[in-house]
């Protein structure tokens, strides 16, 4: 049979490509987990004599890794949440509007500001000595910079949600009209309005929950990655909390050897946060389908 | 396509530079032989990027002039202290024998400890020709934070620490901890301390003054000590952070963020190293031209920076080259204009060819910043490395997360 | 009542648009601003000399564009290639699922965690602080996110296509030259500017493996952030959103990715 020679050469093929996805898909993503996981306990660094749970029990007691994880989840959740009610109003509100060609590309265009430009930007703008503040200077509501509020580096982390907003909205709100308009979901609310709902039962109803569940995967993709967002609040957050990521790199990186380990256990716990939040996301029905 | 010839290509390209056959020891050779060895190299230099004088002073003067003296390539990367010390590290760990970078700008606790882990190579200093100009019996030259320097790292600049202030808007600046209380409640907020070598720097006055005397911290580290003057100091700071800066809630993470906070009137004292650093804030218009420098009365730290050689270095005979030619009578020269870096030269005038001597006496002084003979009276000496180490950490602990 | 309703609308979607301009618009003033001191609302000097300066002097902003450009085009063609190739393999297979969620995984950890805890490995293969060690180490990114792009081209459709190719006589690399690449030729220029961007935006994975010896323009940006140097940073801003922008002026699709 002469299928079987091309078989043979599609399973080698098949193969090698397996063995280079293993290297690089996987293997560093187990790599850097064991490395983590044996620093945590001691097991590997200069520093570090032996196995201990000294470590693990000293990132449980000082109480900055909880206090991290909280602040990072209500960060991430908040801007999160702000972002897809303003993504779906304007869906809602102005879809039609939004085909017109400017503004079609007046969407686009946030997309091409990285997190590190946007939280510069909105340092530039918000800071006490910002335009904002120069503004307010100008009418005359402020006479020095030092009475203009707290926006960046606050303990609200009213910049960090600011620039994460700024950053997720347009994606999301893209990505809805796309639903909106492959889902056919002016149809379906025309229909349930013939059936005799009104605007408002419709939209409750029918609109929203079609496009939120086409996009809860991607959204719920949206707040594992803004829970490990790092430039951001490294620019724009206090010393204290600080989110995950930057708890994590600046323990890894401080002055005191003998305690780098606490870094890893937390690079730990938040790799087992995140890998499980993801296994619950896309084991769940639908993987993420996607129309190029 | 082949993915096997990708991998392996991959494989030959990470490998291929660690079959590097390390050189011999340049410190057994004549300097001709350093200076021949060193030719058409390249040096990787890791130092702090923070201040834009230093990083104009590097790029635009010692890069290219190494280039056309010495037709050696200077390659900055960003990192300090810690960074120095885990990059160090972590190339220990990994068994690296040509480490990333060849020399490190460094003081006294990062000295420590690349100490400890034995991270130096030397020592080199008595080797570099230009050494002779350094007066080594100088004990703020030769000890770095209570430790001798063992010719293991190499002087490049020498420092105070000193608090900048307006004097039109702060006619009486705070010298003691006493009067510093009683100006942030008159004008709460205009006061922080940042998260950072020079924050740090300040509570090593703040703890000296709380010990006693300007000498209080001297010789080794001691615990006992610490506990007693730490716990007052962290004391004072939590009774007052409410009239800091943002109440105290969150500190700046950058010195120069200070820097610009001062600039823009949101705080009306601020602090550095060389002396403050004011004069080329002033010179572009940055800061107002009433801006002056103070030393605390119970005085602040008096230190040097030096440069040193990692143990893995790829090219010491570079690296020789390159500190030899930064303690040079003519990068020192360069260094200590007013209007650039204004950085304190570390050679002796006194052993320096009269030419020199006399370009150093023709500098133009000072127009805003204070001396650094003047402001000396008030200068303690750096102390124990260890104090640094532990401040870093209790700040956080006992003011940042509380 | 209706018209008024217009009008709203209307003025509504003007600064909507005003707000998207505005950040490219500050930038590109900040950027060309010097001793601008609070509380001015006009820089004092305004004119091209920071960018003049950008070419003369030693800032090495054009050396890292040149760099940012060099690992971008590399990550963007490998990841886009190779995972075009794989993809297929996994698409093909019976434990996809199982497959699939596992490339997720590192693309959904933090890139800077990732890379703090891989950097031993890096140092030990001697791919620290080099522009290769930084390829590979954002590969490690953009090739998942290449496979999970093309897993939905795969399918019925290609598998009868590649039947239909067999059973004419032709062999593998005939349909993947004639059949397969030229459907998938959209896709694979998508991918290719959606890798680029992954890759030139880049900044965790980048600053650690690179330790600040391979000077993107994202770790200028944060230099210049680091030193208070505004200007200097709006510029090196100006630069890392330039090519995006062009690229949405080309083709608004190039940019935009519903996957992540």
């Amino acid at each position: 049979m002469t299928i079987s020679e091309p078989l043979s050469l599609k399973n080698k093929a098949s193969n090698i490509g397996f063995i280079f996805f293993g290297l690089i898909g996987i293997l560093p993503f187990v790599a850097a987990f064991v490395y983590a996981l044996l620093y945590s306990f001691g097991l590997v660094g200069a520093a570090n004599s032996g196995f201990t749970t000294e470590f693990w029990i000293s990132t449980w007691q000082s109480g900055a890794f909880i206090k991290s994880l909280v602040y990072s989840t209500v960060v991430a959740g908040t801007s999160i949440f702000i972002s897809v009610s303003i993504a779906l109003w304007l869906t809602l509100k102005f879809r039609k509007e939004l085909e017109h060609p400017i503004l079609a590309f007046a969407m686009y265009l946030p997309l091409a500001i990285p997190g590190i430009v946007a939280a510069f930007f909105t340092f530039q703008l918000l800071a006490k000595a910002g335009f904002f503040s120069r503004i307010a200077y100008a009418f005359g509501w402020i006479t020095e910079a030092r009475q203009f509020p707290d926006l960046v580096n606050d303990p609200y982390a009213i910049g960090i949600i600011a620039t994460f907003i700024s950053i997720v909205t347009p994606f999301l709100l893209l990505l809805f009209l796309n639903v909106y308009k492959n889902e056919r979901v002016d149809e379906l609310a025309q229909l349930s309005q013939s059936l005799g709902a009104n605007k408002q039962q419709t939209v409750w109803r029918v609109s929203l929950p079609v496009v939120l569940n086409k996009t809860w995967t991607l959204i719920g993709l949206y707040f594992i990655f803004l829970l490990g967002a790092y430039e951001v609040p490294l620019i724009l957050g206090q010393e204290s909390p600080q989110m995950l990521s930057v708890l994590i790199i600046r323990e890894i990186k401080q002055y005191d050897l003998s305690r780098l380990s606490e870094g890893y256990v937390v690079a730990v716990i938040y790799t087992v946060i995140v890998t499980t939040a993801a296994v619950l996301l896309f084991s769940r029905k639908n993987d993420v389908k996607h129309e190029g | 396509m082949d993915f096997k010839l990708i991998i392996l290509c991959l494989l030959f390209w990470s490998c291929g530079d660690q079959n590097k056959t390390v050189e011999k020891d340049p410190l057994l050779d004549s300097w001709e032989e350093v200076t021949k060895a060193s030719e058409g190299t390249t040096v990787h230099f890791m130092m702090w990027q923070g201040s834009p004088v230093v990083n104009e002073y590097i790029n635009n003067y010692v890069i290219p002039t190494l280039k056309k003296e010495h037709n050696i390539d200077l390659q900055i990367v960003s990192g300090q202290g810690p960074e120095i010390v885990q990059m160090v590290m972590g190339e220990k760990e990994a068994g690296v024998k040509n480490s990333q970078i060849d020399i490190v700008w460094i003081n006294g606790e990062t000295f420590f400890q690349l100490k400890k882990i034995e991270g130096l190579w030397g020592p080199f200093v008595q080797k570099l020709p230009n050494a002779t100009y350094i007066n080594f019996d100088d004990p703020h030259i030769s000890i770095d934070f209570q430790q001798s320097i063992e010719g293991m790292e190499s002087p490049w600049g020498m420092s105070q620490f000193a608090l900048i202030y307006d004097s039109l808007e702060v006619p009486n600046p705070p010298r003691n901890l006493e009067a510093l209380e009683q100006y942030i409640k008159a004008k709460p907020g205009t006061f922080t301390i940042s998260n950072d070598f020079s924050g740090m720097s300040l509570l090593k006055s703040f703890l000296a003054e709380l010990s006693g005397s300007p000498n209080g911290l001297d010789g080794p580290f001691d615990a006992e000590k610490y506990e007693v003057l730490s716990k007052k100091l962290w004391e004072y700071i939590n009774r007052n952070k409410k009239y800091f800066w943002k109440e105290g809630v969150t500190f700046p993470k950058e010195h120069s963020k200070m820097d610009q906070m001062f600039a823009s009137g949101e705080l009306s004292i601020s602090f550095g190293f060389s002396e403050g650093a004011i004069e080329e804030k002033v010179n572009r218009g940055l800061y107002p031209k009433s801006t002056r420098a103070y030393a605390w009365e119970n005085g602040t730290v008096l230190n040097s920076n030096y440069i040193g050689i990692v143990h893995n270095a790829p090219n010491k005979a570079g690296a020789l080259q390159v500190i030899n030619f930064l303690i040079s009578p003519e990068a020192q020269l360069t260094k200590a204009d007013p209007n650039g870096m204004d950085a304190n030269p570390v050679l002796d005038l006194q052993k320096l060819p009269e030419a020199w001597r006399k370009k150093f006496e023709e500098l133009p002084k000072r127009k805003y910043g204070a001396e650094l003979s003047e402001l000396s009276k008030n200068a303690i000496q750096e102390p124990a490395p260890e104090y640094m180490i532990k401040l870093y950490d209790d700040f956080r602990t006992f003011v940042i997360e509380k | 009542m209706s018209s008024m309703k217009a009008n709203w609308k209307f003025f509504f979607l003007a600064a909507l648009v005003i707000l998207v301009v505005f950040p490219f618009a500050y930038l590109l003033l900040l950027s060309m601003a010097s001793e601008w001191r609070f509380p001015e609302l006009w820089p004092a000097y305004f004119g091209m000399r920071n960018w003049e300066q950008v070419v003369s002097s030693e800032t090495g902003l054009i050396s890292s564009f040149l760099v940012s450009t060099g690992i971008s085009f590399s990550v963007a063609t490998m990841s886009t290639f190779i995972g075009f190739f794989i993809s297929r393999g996994i698409a093909y297979h019976p434990y996809k699922r199982t497959i699939t969620l596992l490339t997720y995984f590192p693309y959904i950890l933090a890139p800077v965690v990732f890379a703090a805890c891989l950097s031993y490995f890096f140092l030990k293969l001697g791919l620290f602080g080099k522009p290769v060690g930084v390829f590979v180490a954002q590969f490690m990114v953009a090739f998942p996110y290449a496979l999970i792009f093309f897993s939905s081209f795969w399918g019925e459709k290609t598998k009868s296509y590649e039947e239909l190719v067999a059973t004419l006589g032709g062999n593998q690399l005939q349909a993947f030259r004639k059949v397969l690449l030229p459907i998938a030729k959209n896709m694979l220029i998508i991918c290719f500017f959606q890798t680029f961007l992954i890759s030139w935006f880049e900044y965790g994975l980048t600053s650690i493996i690179g330790v600040g010896k391979v000077q993107t323009l994202t770790i200028k940006v944060f230099l210049f952030i680091k030193e208070s140097n505004f200007y200097y940073g709006a510029l090196s801003c100006c630069l890392l959103i330039l090519p995006p922008v062009l690229l949405l002026y080309i083709n608004k699709r190039y940019v935009f990715n519903k996957l992540i």
